[in-house]
């Protein structure tokens, strides 16, 4: 089944001062998006305001996922509804095992360890740190490592990656790629992937990408808004969307 | 007169060494309960303490065992059951172990318990009162394999439990004491270990009484040289809940590890007073406290680290984490040093705060629902404490810690 990730006017305040001014866009499941953007531009408020992240208040518009609307549910009851963020710098859990964390998610406890581990080779993550608490002693690749055998246990319709090539090598870059666009695939995953880089577009192959300025999304179109974007920077989008 | 006079005089009358308990009952008739201008007794709610309706059992009542009292049970090589403070069994024999009553009145620490406990009240109430000690000697050279378990179990009523430890030179041993019931009572247990050369006591201290109790405990240890005692508090029950633990490390090269646990809820009161005495040198101290209060509850933790002159190379330490899960909850935390040698190493640290909203956030937006959330969070933040505990009992004492804690995070939900 082909799932619809629609946002519409989303406006969003942080600390008092409006970040996003009115964004839109619109995605199916089994497809991979980027949206880009400079510094500032809003990027990361999108993903954490659509996570129900507690420093962000929503002022006007609509989230949905197939026309439930996600903006007055929880953040557990967002995430239920199959919307996962995977996120720049994953917080240290001390003290939790990251099993526990899943099977509190509601994956199943009998073949939770199973799929785990078998998520982990997927990802080239030693098993033995499946042990350690959640990013507890992790390095920043074995972290986003960790991020993606969470996506793969719990299997989100749509994953929202926020920035996750920043401070990332390349060898754990195209692991976590190409699970992503595995992932596509084997459930039909959405992928909505916020970066300002190239590199990870390179692996993903997004089909449409998004142009952020200013808190909105100033233009849309294909691979080649990638290209255009590298070679002139942002200026140009900027201009458009004054 | 009150049931409580009462009863602690027709008590006393029936007992041996009556002399040495007269006394002790007078010291404590002149003196009386502390009040709260007292500074070592502000946050107890002792206007709620109406000690005179409390009776003094003359014999053992026979409550049913708890379901964890059983399992306990079950991991225990010796169990001695103790009732309202007397001691109603002193287990099957194990080699290199005894168990029996004293009613001497002596102090492990080589004087009387009335002088050992002269400024402290309920203390004195204990060596009025308490039916005997339930003393278990560890022989030198022997090592215990299975856990000793004293199961303490309190009906209505005062009762004033008294245990005396003494682990011979080499010799080592688990304890477990740990209390339950005291609906609607008072629970003042005096416990003293005392550690020859090189002895090995791992103590746990597992407090379980009913959400009414009141509980007033203290426990000392003694140590010789390099003997090792290793205490884990875990306090959930009762009403007020204060436990006074000092460990004196007489001899070169002791070392004591405590580990504090305590949660609360309702309107319960936790307060925990430490002192760790350094007296010889090379001796070493490991305090790490961790509380969460939730509800109207609150906890106080004030730790001493007292150094005497010629306690060369001491290396003491204080660690005290609070954690608040209500805005009408509340935590003090008062460390304390009073060293008179150069020649040591000490530090101490504390933090009080409420959950990580951001962590809390982040197993949200897995899909983890805001109880669960909290309740791994709150799991997390004890886990240090719990997986201190030996092996064989860990996974047992975990698992009902845990069920309070998921009834905790219910509540704060």
């Amino acid at each position: 089944m082909t799932s619809t990730l629609k946002i519409e006017g989303l406006r969003v305040e942080v600390a008092g001062k409006e970040v996003l001014k009115g964004l839109s866009l619109t995605m199916h499941s089994g497809e991979v998006h980027a949206i880009m953007g400079p510094n500032g531009s809003g990027k990361s408020t999108l993903a954490h305001a659509l996570t129900g992240h507690p420093g962000y208040r929503v002022l006007e518009g609509s989230v949905t996922i197939d026309g439930v609307e996600l903006l007055t549910m929880s953040p557990t009851d967002r995430a239920r509804e199959g919307l996962m963020l995977v996120l720049q710098q994953p917080f240290e859990i001390p003290g939790v095992r990251s099993f526990d964390l899943l099977e509190a998610a509601g994956a199943d406890p009998t073949t939770l360890r199973a799929r785990m581990l078998d998520e982990a080779r997927r990802i080239e993550l030693p098993p033995e740190l499946l042990d350690r608490f959640v990013n507890v002693d992790l390095s920043g690749g074995e972290r986003k490592r960790a991020e993606m055998v969470q996506l793969g246990v719990l299997r989100p319709k749509f994953a929202l990656l926020d920035e996750i090539d920043s401070g990332l090598d390349v060898d754990a870059l195209d692991a976590v790629a190409q699970r992503l666009v595995a992932a596509t695939t084997e459930w039909n995953c959405g992928v909505l992937a916020i970066t300002h880089f190239r590199r990870l577009l390179l692996e993903l192959t997004p089909t449409m990408i998004h142009v952020m300025s200013g808190g909105r999304v100033v233009a849309t179109g294909g691979p080649e808004l990638a290209v255009t974007l590298e070679r002139d920077g942002y200026e140009t989008f900027r201009d458009a969307s004054n | 007169m009150t049931t409580f006079a009462d009863s602690a005089s027709t008590f006393i009358a029936n007992r041996p060494d009556a002399a040495t308990r007269r006394l002790a009952w007078s010291v404590f008739e002149a003196t009386g309960l502390p009040t709260t201008t007292d500074e070592v007794w502000r946050y107890a709610p002792l206007g709620d303490l109406d000690l005179g309706h409390f009776e003094v059992p003359s014999a053992p009542s026979d409550p049913p065992d708890s379901d964890f009292a059983a399992q306990l049970c079950q991991r225990a090589g010796l169990v001695v059951r103790v009732v309202d403070g007397f001691c109603v069994s002193t287990g099957d024999v194990v080699e290199g172990v005894n168990v029996e009553v004293d009613e001497s009145s002596e102090s492990l620490a080589g004087e009387t318990l009335v002088r050992r406990y002269e400024g402290d009240t309920f203390a004195l109430l204990n060596v009025a009162l308490a039916p005997g000690a339930t003393v278990i000697r560890v022989a030198a050279g022997v090592n215990v394999r299975e856990p000793v378990v004293v199961l303490n179990e309190s009906t209505a009523g005062a009762s004033f439990p008294r245990t005396q430890i003494v682990v011979g030179r080499g010799a080592s041993v688990t304890v477990v004491e740990y209390f339950e019931g005291g609906r609607d009572a008072l629970v003042v247990p005096v416990s003293e270990y005392r550690l020859d050369d090189n002895a090995s006591l791992q103590l746990i201290t597992y407090q379980r009484l009913d959400s009414t109790a009141w509980h007033v405990a203290r426990t000392t240890g003694f140590l010789s040289r390099d003997a090792r005692l290793h205490q884990a508090i875990v306090g959930l029950g009762a009403h007020y809940d204060r436990a006074r633990n000092d460990a004196e490390m007489l001899g070169a090269g002791a070392a004591n590890e405590l580990r504090t646990t305590f949660l609360g809820s309702g309107n319960q009161v936790h307060d925990f007073r430490t002192r760790q005495y350094h007296v010889a040198p090379r001796t070493t101290s490991t305090l790490l406290s961790k509380g969460a209060v939730a509800d109207h509850s609150r906890s106080v933790y004030t730790g001493l680290i007292e150094i005497e002159k010629g306690a060369k190379r001491t290396d003491a330490r204080q660690t005290n984490h609070n954690l608040l899960l209500s805005p009408n909850a509340h935590a003090d935390s008062v460390p304390n040093l009073d060293i008179r040698e150069n020649d040591v190493m000490c530090a101490h640290a504390s933090s009080v705060g409420p959950l990580d909203e951001l962590q809390r956030w982040y197993l949200e937006s897995r899909g983890v629902s805001r109880h669960d959330a909290q309740r791994l969070l709150i799991q997390g933040f004890f886990y240090e404490m719990l997986s201190a505990l030996p092996s064989e009992l860990a996974e047992l004492v975990e698992s009902d810690v845990a069920s309070v804690l998921s009834s905790v995070a219910e509540v704060i939900s």
